[in-house]
């Protein structure tokens, strides 16, 4: 996430613009068909979903599942930095990962760019990236430290190389991470992230990448699913799936409250509850400690674009993402043709 | 030449029995060339050794770029088995091309080997010798080089400490004496491990003159004519050229110390004393409390 000026003041923020934009037809004629839909936002952050969507005509909502549907199964969550799977997929991480999945949590920057000082963010975010997984639910949390907003300058494929090391060694069968598609992308992290996560995905099924690994003991695995989100303000991404998030919006809550060195959430419900009681006020909604307000904040001003995404869909909360699924196994309908249609000589 | 040169004798019994060497090198004939007898020394000292070559080698041989990649690569695996190498790994970087590749990437990879074989010696490229005009060459040089000491560290690619690796520094280096010029401290008595080196060097056809021997025969054959040293068939007339005509060098760097083959490295060692300076300070200093 791009953290831009937003941070300056809980209360500056909020007194911005606590109404709800976009979401009503503009002034396109109506000879034209929209191919991108505005989303109704709250206008409380920034960092939450983006100003357009593009919709499949195959969209499908991802709704809980009951049991362990994904048991055996093993999902990585690849951000460039602390705050962006809990901004952005939070929920659906935590929504798959209670339906069977386990998960892993990559982080692949440093996010020395957010911090009192460049050290001091280096520290907080290393203990924040651990400090995230726990409410969403990962087994263990990955960094890899590459320079924040410096991505650009190192060897993608270096990158590459160590995820196709880690999707073999965890044995991933799907990633979460940012759309390496996605318009108007401003922060380089997230390109060289999400460029190096896919073309690691197919790669690790290779037998002639990296062969060392087999030597090593790992085994060669195809990532078959991918969800890719969006990222914001600006943002613009091909959406085919919206997920269910709403019994999980208490997960991605708390994995943001964990992010204190970076992003919209962390401590600014109780940085606002402090400042609101030095002018001798107090809001109701953020409770009676430090950590009934993170929550609440959080919960109330950071999660209602997800709410309001929700909403168009008939669901309390959501998230939305390009989704790629597994393949058809495309020898089996050719044998299937071939049994059904083949004549004796 | 540096004035403390030291020769290197061959050792009875298995003395490095334990111990795990990885010859690094970016073209098939390499290691046959400038390491071919101490390779063949150390494994038979009890050394386990191992060889990676790091470029794909399409620049050389007699066929197309892609043939030529497949006719090194099955004579790469030939010439290991030659010297008695007990692994062969192949990173195929494209041949000539090197210095444009990630210098992170590849190290990245020598790392994951040193850890994964425990390699204890490297024998490679001098990263920092004069007049090597081949960019594979010092690009493979350099990477061996960082990745010695960084397989050390635990902070580097933690990630294959999850896969049950471990860090594992490399502590003696052997430097390759490629280019006329190069630094040497250690001169190798390759005598007794010359046949195999013989062997390995055969082996190299596509590039390094393996072929050149039976090649003289034929042509000597379309002109009614042989030579006796080439021997009656193809596998003498290889062997024979090449302890005729391609082992000048090891000849020479022999002769000023009585040894009738040799070869040159620039040898490294950084392995840490048995008792540390601090422990033996302490041992002569310490009294009772």
């Amino acid at each position: 996430m791009e953290r831009r000026t937003f941070l300056g003041s809980p209360a500056a923020a909020l007194g911005a613009a606590p109404h709800a934009t976009g979401g009503p037809p503009g002034e396109l004629p109506p000879k034209f068909i929209p191919t991108a839909y505005a989303l109704p936002r709250s206008g409380y952050s920034p960092f939450t979903t983006p100003d357009y969507y593009t919709y499949a005509n195959d969209l499908v909502i991802e709704r809980p599942r009951r049991g362990q549907p994904h048991q055996g199964k093993v999902l990585a969550a690849i951000q460039p930095h602390s705050d962006d799977v809990p901004l952005y997929c939070g929920g659906t991480v935590a929504k798959l990962i209670d339906e069977g999945y386990t998960g892993y949590l990559i982080r692949v920057s440093n996010d020395e760019a957010a911090g009192r000082t460049l050290g001091h963010g280096v520290v907080q975010n290393e203990i924040d990236n651990h400090a995230v997984a726990k409410p969403l639910g990962c087994k263990k949390a990955f960094s890899f430290y590459y320079r924040n907003h410096r991505m650009d300058d190192d060897a993608e494929i270096e990158i590459r190389a160590r995820l196709i090391f880690l999707y073999r060694l965890l044995q991933v069968d799907t990633i979460l991470t940012l759309d390496p598609y996605n318009h108007y992308e401003e922060n380089p992290d997230h390109l060289v992230v999400s460029r190096a996560a896919e073309a690691a995905c197919w790669m690790a099924g290779g037998d002639k990448d990296y062969p060392e690994h087999f030597r090593a003991g790992l085994k060669r695995i195809n990532v078959r699913e991918k969800y890719y989100h969006a990222r914001s303000p600006q943002g613009h991404n091909l959406v085919n799936r919206i997920v269910d998030i709403g019994a999980y919006i208490d997960h991605k809550v708390r994995a943001n409250v964990a992010n204190v060195g970076k992003g919209p959430a962390g401590n600014a419900g109780a940085r606002l509850r402090r400042e609101l009681a030095k002018q001798g006020k107090k809001l109701p909604l953020l409770g009676d400690s430090d950590d009934t307000a993170n929550f609440a904040y959080v919960k109330h001003f950071l999660m209602e674009d997800f709410r309001l995404l929700g909403e168009q869909f008939g669901l309390g909360y959501a998230e939305a993402f390009r989704y790629i699924g597994p393949e058809p196994d495309y020898s089996a309908n050719l044998r299937r043709y071939i049994d059904e249609h083949a004549a004796p000589l | 030449m540096s004035p403390d040169i030291v020769v290197e004798r061959d050792q009875s019994g298995q003395p490095h029995r334990g111990k795990v060497f990885a010859a690094i090198h970016a073209h098939l004939d390499d290691v046959p060339y400038y390491a071919g007898g101490l390779c063949a020394k150390l494994i038979a000292e009890g050394y386990t050794g191992c060889l990676i070559r790091t470029s794909n080698d399409e620049k050389c041989g007699r066929g197309t770029i892609a043939q030529n990649i497949l006719s090194n690569q099955e004579e790469h695996f030939k010439m290991a088995a030659a010297l008695g190498f007990k692994e062969t790994f192949d990173f195929y970087y494209r041949n000539h091309r090197m210095n444009g590749i990630s210098s992170t990437e590849i190290r990245g990879r020598l790392i994951l080997l040193f850890r994964l074989l425990k390699v204890d010696t490297v024998i490679s490229f001098n990263p920092w010798g004069h007049g090597e005009e081949n960019p594979d060459h010092w690009v493979t040089g350099r990477a061996v080089e960082e990745a010695c000491w960084m397989s050390g560290m635990a902070n580097d690619f933690p990630e294959h400490l999850e896969a049950g690796l471990r860090p594992h520094p490399v502590c003696e280096r052997y430097y390759f004496y490629a280019r006329s010029g190069q630094p040497y401290n250690r001169v190798v008595d390759a005598g007794a491990h010359i046949e195999k080196k013989i062997d390995a060097i055969v082996e190299c056809r596509s590039q390094g003159g393996g072929d050149l021997g039976s090649k003289l025969r034929a042509e000597l054959a379309r002109q009614r004519r042989r030579l006796p040293l080439l021997g009656d068939s193809d596998r003498t007339a290889d062997r024979a050229y090449v302890r005729q005509f391609l082992l000048d060098d090891d000849r020479e760097y022999g002769q000023p110390h009585g040894l009738a083959f040799a070869e040159r490295f620039f040898y490294l060692d950084h392995r840490p004393p048995a008792r540390s300076k601090v422990d033996a300070y302490i041992g002569k200093y310490a009294v009772p409390a």
